[in-house]
């Protein structure tokens, strides 16, 4: 019966897949718009390169300390950030940002170098950010601030020796001259390394063992980052979980064209049991979410360049909140008298659990009361946090548990919705 | 034996009582037209017969055993066509009669020899492969009559099965249901349509309001309004009463009366031309009067004091 059932929504759904395709459009699109904006499979699973222009107008002296710092950024292969700096003159820069090829142009102004030097006058780099962009010309800044920051750092501890540089940079030094600065340098430095060697203050990644070890194994092999290494893991499980409520929604709302359309009666007319037609219905459904799932999943995987770690445990947990999913939404549809009421109370289901249940934003920026006391009991957020503490955090994450939890929660919703649906009908309402 | 008994069958939406202790039978090889206007309540009668809806009170019989006490075995026995088109648009003609062929307990194989046959009997052969969504309302019409047959029913129930289509396509079904009736099919026809009535069915229950007001053959319903003819007259009628006509009321039965006309049936067997006569010497300066058999509709129109057109 079940055979029969499920072969006839799978023709139907093979004839008109445009629902179902629409549905499944939009998470992807998503994603890769995210992707997209963050850099895609540029191989690093973060921002990808950052393309920008260095115009020094000064002339020698920092361009080349700058040219040389960045090129060993470059050469940096464990960033998440790639940089591809390019050295030009102005005119070449502006022409560049405008046709929207790089992210920002950090200017070195004329006679920068002996302005800071000998430190009369206040000086300024300028950086002018592509207004086409969000992300990349925000990275770039963040970095100008940090070398105006490390520049003031050396000016107020270096400025008694600024002059004796500035005659060697200018290229009139005394030797000898020059190797007592260098040893007085010398000095400072190494009495400054204590401060910032090791450093006073370090961040440092959280990972357990054995994870640890597989990720950074499988990492030198494939050549790709395992989930627990990239935010876009974390956020993809979360908008997976929102969307999967969305396809569920609409996948149970067949149910609702099959009341309208009278065929669920006419079945009824033909069989006393009405479980294996909503237990199909849901079925169907928990299959087209595991296939949505393998391509939204799938598909991030693929193109934020990352690997997920604990594959099985994963699929469990996604069949459970598949399922509980599904008999959610069978249950508002036998719990709304009519269509389109069953169609305002699922969206909001639907929004609520994908809000409040911290798949739509990260569970900590909610508010207090809600995070505390309403969030944990959502089985949208279940699935979420278990999952994202599977893939991004503890590989002993209680999934197992969590699984079981939604599959009784899917279990318990798929009785009442039969239930609801026998008291519907022998109250002679429809849809 | 009738395949169809029921028995003082009721339901009520809250204040409004929808079925009000309904009663008839249905015997093999007979057609039972349940005749009324939209919300007499014919619908939920069938819902009730075919176990959508639970009755308050009353019982159905389905083969001489009560429907409560084995509904499934009831349900194999019968089959439901609904006034809506319930089959999936998506498939073809073929796949939704295999498909409520399956439901109905065939085997593959035999809902498709089946299928096969029905499509043939349909005259859809030709479309089979199609889409649903793509044929004309009449063929939609006789995949949805189709789908309830795939199992051989004994008792059939048809709600209102020739609505929205067009005077060829309901000439086609209404002939393909008199050749089930040959083969002893028990079926139940509700419509409101009074030729349809007419033409179709062995015996006819006239049901309004929820209650069936009459039923028997359509001689034995003429029978009820004085015999197989009444009179039509034309005049003005406007400050006229029939019951200030000295004898009037014990010779005739007013069946509708407005400022325009009367129409009345003769109480007792007489010579038309007798009553013509009689009611050419009323009190009134009659403008036409004309003889015609009685119908359906004059014979709703004594039960209820109005047309079942209106």
């Amino acid at each position: 019966m079940l055979r029969i059932l499920l072969a006839k929504d799978l023709r139907r759904a093979w004839r008109n897949p445009l629902p179902w395709l629409i549905n499944l459009i939009v998470p992807l699109a998503m994603t890769a718009l995210i992707g997209m904006v963050f850099g895609g499979n540029s191989g690093g699973g973060g921002l990808g390169k950052i393309r920008f222009a260095v115009v020094n107008e000064n002339s020698g002296g920092p361009s080349e300390f700058l040219r040389r710092a960045v090129k060993s950024m470059e050469g940096e292969n464990e960033s998440s950030i790639q940089f591809e700096p390019i050295f030009t003159n102005r005119a070449a820069a502006m022409q560049q940002i405008n046709a929207n090829k790089i992210s920002a142009v950090l200017i070195i102004p004329t006679n920068f170098l002996s302005a800071y030097l000998t430190a009369q006058t206040n000086v300024s780099l300028e950086l002018i950010k592509n207004p086409a962009e969000s992300i990349h010309p925000a990275v770039l800044e963040e970095l100008a601030d940090t070398l105006v920051t490390a520049l003031n750092v050396v000016s107020r501890n270096f400025n008694s020796e600024f002059p004796e540089w500035r005659k060697i940079f200018e290229g009139d030094g005394d030797y000898q001259k020059i190797s007592a600065l260098i040893q007085s340098t010398g000095d400072k430095l190494k009495n400054a390394k204590k401060f910032v060697n090791p450093p006073l203050v370090i961040y440092e990644k959280e990972t357990t063992g054995t994870n640890a070890t597989k990720a950074t194994a499988s990492a030198k092999t494939d050549g790709r980052k395992s989930s627990s290494d990239s935010l876009f893991a974390y956020l993809l499980i979360g908008m997976s979980a929102m969307f999967l409520l969305f396809l569920a929604n609409n996948g149970m709302a067949d149910l609702l064209r099959e009341l309208r359309k009278r065929t669920f009666e006419r079945y009824q007319t033909m069989r006393q049991q009405l479980w294996p037609f909503i237990a199909s219905k849901i079925i169907f459904t928990v299959a087209m979410l595991l296939f949505c799932c393998l391509v939204m999943l799938g598909g991030g995987s693929f193109i934020f360049g990352f690997h997920w770690e604990n594959l099985f445990p994963l699929i469990a947990l996604t069949f459970a909140y598949a399922c509980f999913a599904a008999a959610l939404f069978a249950t508002v549809v036998a719990l709304m008298p009519d269509e389109r009421r069953a169609a305002v109370l699922s969206n909001i289901t639907g929004m609520f659990l994908g809000i409040v249940g911290g798949c739509a934003f990260p569970p900590q920026q909610l508010p207090g009361f809600i995070r505390d006391h309403v969030t944990p009991l959502l089985p949208s957020y279940w699935f979420a946090d278990a999952a994202r503490n599977l893939e991004c955090g503890s590989a002993t994450a209680p999934w197992l548990f969590v699984t079981l939890k939604l599959l009784v929660a899917g279990i318990f919703l798929a009785a009442l919705s039969a239930l609801l649906f026998r008291g519907k009908f022998k109250n002679g309402r429809r849809a | 034996m009738s395949l169809l008994t029921v028995s003082q069958l009721s339901k009520s939406f809250g204040a409004v009582r929808a079925v009000d202790s309904v009663s008839f039978e249905v015997r093999p090889g007979e057609i039972y037209g349940l005749l009324g206007p939209n919300g007499a309540g014919k619908t939920t009668s069938i819902s009730m017969i075919s176990g959508l809806l639970k009755p308050d009170s009353g019982e159905v019989f389905v083969a001489g055993a009560a429907f409560s006490a084995d509904p499934q075995k009831a349900k194999s026995i019968m089959g439901v066509v609904p006034q809506e088109l319930a089959i999936y648009e998506e498939l073809s003609g073929r796949e939704n009669l295999e498909f409520w062929g399956r439901m109905a307990g065939l085997s593959s194989r035999d809902a498709k020899a089946r299928a096969t046959e029905l499509l043939e009997a349909l005259t859809l052969s030709d479309r089979a492969k199609d889409a649903v969504k793509n044929y004309s309302g009449g063929m939609k019409r006789r995949i949805n009559l189709g789908c309830a047959l795939l199992h051989k029913p004994k008792l059939l129930l048809l709600d209102e099965p020739t609505v929205g289509i067009d005077p060829q396509a309901r000439l086609n079904i209404l002939e393909f249901i008199r050749n089930l009736r040959a083969t002893g099919t028990a079926i139940l026809y509700t419509t409101h349509y009074l030729e349809e009535a007419e033409s179709l069915c062995s015996r006819i229950g006239i049901i309004d309001h929820g209650r069936v007001l009459a039923e028997g053959t359509l001689a034995e319903l003429q029978e009820r309004i004085g015999g197989d003819r009444v009179f039509v007259l034309e005049a003005d009628f406007k400050n006229t009463s029939p019951e200030a006509w000295p004898g009037f009321l014990q010779r005739f039965r007013v069946l509708q009366k407005n400022e325009k006309q009367l129409v009345v049936a003769a109480i007792g067997a007489r010579d038309p031309a007798d009553g013509l006569k009689e009611l050419l010497n009323l009190p009134v300066h009659i403008e036409n009067v004309s003889l015609k058999r009685p119908s359906l509709n004059d014979v709703f129109l004594q039960l209820t004091g109005r047309e079942l057109r209106e």
